[in-house]
Formats: C-alpha cells, sequence, structure tokens
C-alpha cells in the first residue's frame, strides 16, 4: 500500500453554510453534535488504474494522497480556513507502485464526494468516473467495477445500492451509493466504541465501510492517525481499533 | 381525507398539452410531423413517451438513432423532475402547447440522468418515496409494505390508475392519531434563479407550542426571499402532503407550491393574484395553476 507521509497530514475540511469546522484526523466527529446540524462537504481527488481487459476492479491503486479542494458548498472563497490544502499536484510516479500490466490500462478518474443527508441523518457516497478525456462511466460500468466480495449484495438489489441521481448541491449526475441502510450498519460500531470506552471518528469508520465498495480505499494510517491524536498512544488501544475496523 | 377526494383526482388527472418536435439537425430520411399529446403533470418524461419515440424513429434510420432526451428552449429536460414541476419552472408564462424538442444525439452527460430502461425510472420513484417516508414515518410504513405494495404504488403511477395508487398511498399518508401529523413534512422548493436545484430542509408540522404550522410559515422559514409580506396562508402545512404533495405522485416530493383554489372564496384567490404582482423580480416561485377539467 502507498504508505506516503502526506496521508498523515491531510486535513479534511468540511465548510457548511454557517460554521467552518476544522476536521482534523485527530478530532472527533460525533455524529449527533454535527452533522445533525450542519452539511458537510469533502472532495477527494483519486486516480485509480483499473486494467480494462482483465476487469479487475481492485487493481493496483496510484492513487494520489487525497488532496483537499475548495468547499464547494456556497461558503465565501477565502473563508479563513487555517491549513486548507490547494489541490495539489500528482506525486511523481516513482513514489508509486506500478504494476506492468497497467501500462496497456485505462486511467479512471474517480472524483468522492461526502455529503449529508437530512432525511436519513447519515452520510452518503457521491463519486463520479471517467477516463481521462472525459468520457463518463455508465452505471453498468460502475455496477461491473464493484470488487467480487461486495458483488452478492449488489446483486441482490442493484436498483437499491449504487444509482444515477443528482448531485444535490452542484445539479450535476453523480452515482450514489444508497444510504437506507447506513444507520444499520453504523450502530453497532458506535455502541461497541462505547462499551470499550473508545471515541469513534464516524466519518473515518462509515468512509472505511462503503468506500471500497466503490474503489475507495481508505489507507489504515487515517484511522491510526486518528487514534493516535486522541491520546491513546498505548499500542494496545491503536490495535484494538485497528482490529474492529478490520472486521468490517 | 375523503373530502379532499376531488381534490386529489384533479391534481392526478391534471395534464399539459404538448407538441413534440424533432431537432432540425438530427438525420432523417423523409420529413418528420411534430408530434401532440397531453402529459401527465404527476409523472415522468421518459414513463409517457415511447408513442414520441416510435413516431420520429419511423423517419431515422437504426444508426443515427441513440439515447433520446428533451429540451426546452436550449434546456435539457430532467426526465427526473415530475413533468408538471418541469413545466411550471420552464414554461408557465408561455402560451400552450408546451413545446418541447426532441433529440436522438448527444446526450448530455453533464446535465442528464441516463434512463436506458423502465427500470431507472421506477428506482428513482421508489427512493423518492422511501425517503419521503423516512422523514414522514421514520421509513416504518415503507418498509413493513410487501414487496407487491411497492410494485402496486409503481404500476399506479405508471398505467395511470388513480384507485391503484392510492390504495398503497394512502397508508403513507396516514399517522397515529396521538400525533398531530408526520414527523416532518417533505417538501422541496424549486426556483429557476438559484444555483442549488432545490431547497429541502428539515421541517415539522407542528410548532414547539402545538401550533399547527401552515404552508406561509413553511415559505418563511426555508425561503423567506420568495414570500410576499401579508400572505394568508390558512391551509395548514400537514395537509400539504395531502394535496399538493400529491400533485408530484411521489405522494410527497412536492415540486412547487400554491394553488389558485379560485372555489374556496374570492380572498383566496385574491390573494393569490396578489401574490404573483408582489412577486420580486429575479426570485420566481412557481405557482402550480389549477388545471381546469377538460
Amino acid at each position: 500500500m502507498v504508505g506516503n507521509g502526506e496521508l498523515q497530514r491531510t486535513v479534511l475540511m468540511a465548510t457548511c453554510v454557517k460554521h467552518i469546522f476544522k476536521l482534523k484526523m485527530e478530532l472527533q466527529c460525533h455524529i449527533k453534535e454535527h452533522l445533525t446540524m450542519y452539511r458537510h462537504f469533502f472532495l477527494w481527488r483519486a486516480k485509480k488504474t483499473i486494467n480494462k481487459i482483465k476487469r479487475q476492479p481492485a487493481a493496483k491503486l496510484l492513487q494520489s494522497c487525497p488532496t483537499l479542494c475548495e468547499p464547494i458548498d456556497g461558503s465565501p472563497k477565502g473563508s479563513p480556513i487555517p491549513g486548507i490544502l490547494q489541490e495539489a499536484l500528482d506525486p511523481p510516479l516513482d513514489d508509486l507502485e506500478v504494476n506492468e500490466t497497467t501500462t496497456a490500462a485505462e486511467v479512471i478518474k474517480y472524483e468522492y464526494h461526502v455529503l449529508y443527508s437530512c432525511s436519513y441523518q447519515v452520510p452518503v457516497l457521491y463519486f463520479r468516473a471517467s477516463f481521462l478525456d472525459g468520457r463518463p462511466l455508465a452505471l453498468k460500468d460502475i455496477w461491473e467495477g464493484v470488487h467480487e466480495c461486495y458483488k452478492m449484495r449488489l446483486l441482490q438489489g442493484p436498483w437499491d445500492t449504487i444509482t444515477q441521481q443528482e448531485h444535490p448541491i452542484l445539479g450535476q449526475p453523480f452515482f450514489v451509493l444508497h444510504p437506507c441502510k447506513t444507520s444499520e450498519f453504523m450502530t453497532p460500531v458506535l455502541k461497541n466504541s462505547q462499551k470499550i470506552n473508545r471515541n469513534v471518528n464516524y466519518i473515518t469508520s462509515w468512509l472505511s465501510m462503503v468506500g471500497p465498495a466503490v474503489g475507495l480505499n481508505l489507507p489504515l494510517s487515517y484511522a491510526t492517525a486518528a487514534s493516535q491524536d486522541e491520546g491513546n498512544v498505548d499500542g494496545q488501544d491503536s490495535s484494538i481499533e485497528r482490529k474492529s475496523l478490520e472486521e468490517h | 381525507m375523503t373530502d379532499d377526494k376531488d381534490v386529489l383526482r384533479d391534481v392526478w388527472f391534471g395534464r399539459i398539452p404538448t407538441c413534440f418536435t424533432l431537432y432540425q439537425d438530427e438525420i432523417t430520411e423523409r420529413e418528420a410531423e411534430p408530434y401532440y399529446l397531453l402529459l401527465p403533470r404527476v409523472s415522468y418524461l421518459t414513463l409517457v413517451t415511447d408513442k414520441v419515440k416510435k413516431h420520429f424513429q419511423k423517419v431515422m434510420r437504426q444508426e443515427d438513432i441513440s439515447e433520446i432526451w428533451f429540451e426546452y428552449e436550449g434546456t435539457p429536460l430532467k426526465w427526473h423532475y415530475p413533468i408538471g414541476l418541469l413545466f411550471d419552472l420552464l414554461a408557465s408564462s408561455s402560451a400552450l402547447p408546451w413545446n418541447i424538442t426532441v433529440h436522438f444525439k448527444s446526450f448530455p452527460e453533464k446535465d442528464l440522468l441516463h434512463c436506458p430502461s423502465k427500470d431507472v425510472i421506477e428506482a428513482h420513484f421508489m427512493s423518492c418515496v422511501k425517503e419521503a417516508d423516512a422523514l414522514k414515518h421514520k421509513s416504518q410504513v415503507i418498509n413493513e409494505m410487501q414487496k407487491k405494495d411497492h410494485k402496486q404504488l409503481w404500476m399506479g403511477l405508471q398505467n395511470d390508475r388513480f384507485d391503484q395508487f392510492w390504495a398503497i398511498n394512502r397508508k403513507l399518508m396516514e399517522y397515529p392519531a396521538e400525533e398531530n401529523g408526520f414527523r416532518y413534512i417533505p417538501f422541496r422548493i424549486y426556483q429557476t434563479t438559484t444555483e442549488r436545484p432545490f431547497i429541502q430542509k428539515l421541517f415539522r408540522p407542528v410548532s414547539t407550542d402545538g401550533q399547527l404550522h401552515t404552508l406561509g410559515d413553511l415559505l418563511k422559514e426555508v425561503c423567506p426571499s420568495a414570500v410576499a409580506p401579508e400572505v394568508p396562508m390558512p391551509e395548514v402545512c400537514s395537509w400539504l402532503p395531502t394535496w399538493l404533495l400529491a400533485s408530484s405522485a411521489e405522494g410527497s416530493h412536492l415540486p412547487s407550491l400554491w394553488r389558485d383554489w379560485e372555489e374556496d372564496g374570492p380572498r383566496l384567490s385574491q390573494q393569490g393574484a396578489e401574490n404573483r404582482r408582489n412577486q420580486s423580480p429575479g426570485t420566481e416561485t412557481r405557482l402550480l395553476h389549477r388545471e381546469k377539467s377538460a
């Protein structure tokens, strides 16, 4: 996996209409306190090379670090958000793993957005994908690209899982991972963490579960960075967090 | 609810006379005549235009045909919006019939969702119904229904069967006697003047001191720029889902609001006319005019 030091320093910024939150990996994100009141908006740009011929969706990830783009929810440009990263250039290729087969492959650009649904009161993952020449991927390409271990679930009800919808802020077509089951699978995570008296970064946990189904693999360093900053430097505690995330 | 049956029927059977013309740059083997159709307000473009498609494809070669899409005065029409909403938003101030241009090439990927089959429309419709029920009943009612009930809801819309549709939809419109209404009112406000496609927020039907909210309260809170001052809105907000929301068969995602209830008394309709005059320029909240029965 790419062990880029940049990842640790990536700052997730969330802006909403009224307030500006700074969600560093060490901050806790308690969904009741924050997300029920405000909308959050994240933007990752990740380049992913898919071996188109073999149709291997979990191909080597030539992933640039999730970089931060300017928030696009209408908050004024130049808002005093300390440390906001400008859109970073892709790291040079020799820093990343390269698979020989990728030389013949097509590069697909994915763009992920995390929005908040006030109807379901959970975060929702929106994304779009296109080839470098701008040709967008179709829904059936996305379905086909879902990793094998999630395929069963998808085939049970593809129309309930990933569909094309209008982005509620941008008004453009995006693919969406349906949120109706989110609170169902997040509740045990939150309950368990309460039992062992640990704080959970809701977004990290949620994203680590839903992201991989649609090509967004959250590096483990997000989780370890979060647990370190909580002051639990104890190795044992970090491994509990790591374990509970791995189980999903 | 039974008193409102007439209103529900009027909303359901609302129609917009439309003229479909083939885009001039489409390649045809002979001249294509325009096609006239009465479009149901509560339905979706791609659900009700099979005949339109067939009509134009008769004069075209197979290789020149790809996914159909519609446009009005240069604006691609979002098929996933109810037809009545599209008309109110874009064409209500123009003379009838509504003139829509039909395209078979250069699908605008950045603007429109794809609609390769009826399954897509069904999925979209059902997800709207589910989201509305999440707001009204925490999804309890919709989740307790069987798959065949969901199917009946969809078939009712697809086949224009009012009774079949409302047999199921009435369950989604009920709330327990001890409550004063739904948990939240499902609504969306569409305006032509904003960048954001629509406004959707949480809004309770009852205020903290037990007063029933009105439509005016909702608009004041959610969309203050669009409301003229001194607007009497006696219709209680909890009735919104029953009438107006029914106007977009999704049961509760409400396109534009306000009706001219002429029969409800001169005062209301007078006020309605005043509202229209008092609209500050640039915030045209669309008025949904009562369809005269054919």
